[in-house]
């Protein structure tokens, strides 16, 4: 089987770009409509991966306001693609992200700017325990229902 | 970590999808097809859309017809140096593996997990080995309790084109376990100040 590769890349997609073409075909975390839904195994393996990163909680407007601001900090498309997906929360977490910082002119002080924005923009990851409340919580709605 | 591929590939719809309408039947066979696999650009996730189909002859001898699909994919292809949260799978003296879920193939090997370490014979598996980091006097262990945070070093394909493996190094700041930096940033600030 030959396959005529036209465009090997069409475009990047972040995480939640994925997770939103997975939600809008109908994919959930409820197991009565997973039957159901258009979508595969596979596909669901992809989306359970992705429920439980940052992008669960993040939304289009969300992402071009960050990217945005970004613009101040002279950030890779790359870097900007990498804190979006992993949301870092202390400079620890930014460090490996970042490509030779000190060479680039980026200070402790523009990385302390770029924390401060995704603590402001990106909403965080809800805690294990809050999404095991959420699941409780609708499976007793099922039971009403 | 997904980017998006177009495609061209001829494809061939069985006689018993052709009461479905056309796109849906065209993109079950390509789902067949493509859904799962590891090709060149990556491994496909999803289809995304399908931009043209055309042809749709019958070649003698077959009751299926044929069409010229371009379609573009959504496929799962990190680049080297790119972050990426996982969860541990098991371990053994050559390294680590980790797991996406829908994607297996993530080994660190020994020399990129984080130095001063040591392995040991797991106590709760006996076929796995444990790895444990040694800093300032105090030992992490890297198991399966937090996610695990790594660095894409390198991506191979093997030669039979089923399997994708990617090496990954957890030996830099901020990459391993999640649980090890949680408290660390207090620490580091009080660094700064001294």
């Amino acid at each position: 089987m030959k396959n005529i590769i036209v465009k090997a890349n069409a475009g990047t997609l972040t995480n939640f770009e994925v997770l939103d073409l997975l939600n809008s075909r109908g994919a959930s975390n409820d197991t009565t409509t997973r039957v159901i839904a258009p979508v595969s195994t596979s596909e669901y393996k992809v989306y359970d991966y992705l429920m439980e990163t940052p992008a669960c909680t993040q939304t289009l407007e969300i992402l071009t306001n960050f990217s945005d601001q970004c613009k101040d900090f002279k950030l890779a498309k790359a870097e900007i693609l990498n804190i979006i997906n992993i949301r870092p929360s202390f400079t620890v977490e930014l460090a490996p992200i970042l490509e030779e910082p000190i060479e680039r002119g980026i200070d402790n002080k523009a990385i302390e700017g770029i924390l401060k924005l995704v603590e402001a923009l990106l909403p965080p990851l809800p805690t294990v325990e809050a999404c095991g409340e959420n699941e409780e919580e609708e499976t007793e709605e099922g039971e009403q229902s | 970590m997904f980017c998006l591929s177009e495609l061209e590939d001829t494809v061939r719809v069985p006689p018993d999808l052709l009461k479905l309408p056309l796109e849906v039947a065209i993109k079950k066979v390509l789902q067949k097809l493509f859904l799962d696999k590891v090709l060149s650009i990556g491994l496909c996730v999803s289809i995304y859309d399908i931009k043209s189909a055309e042809g749709g002859f019958v070649l003698p001898g077959d009751g299926a017809p044929t069409y010229k699909v371009v379609f573009i994919i959504v496929v799962f292809r990190p680049f080297v140096g790119e972050v990426i949260a996982a969860r541990f799978k098991e371990s053994d003296s050559n390294g680590l593996r980790l797991t996406l879920g829908f994607f297996e193939d993530i080994y660190v090997p020994a020399p990129l997990i984080p130095r001063p370490n040591r392995c040991e014979p797991d106590p709760c598996n006996r076929n796995q080995m444990r790895w444990v980091w040694i800093f300032e006097e105090q030992e992490y262990i890297i198991d399966d309790s937090y996610q695990i945070n790594f660095r894409v070093e390198n991506i191979s394909y093997p030669p039979v084109p089923t399997e994708r493996a990617e090496d990954g190094a957890i030996d830099d700041d901020g990459l391993g376990p999640v649980s090890w930096w949680e408290g660390c940033s207090e620490r580091n600030n009080e660094d700064d100040d001294t």
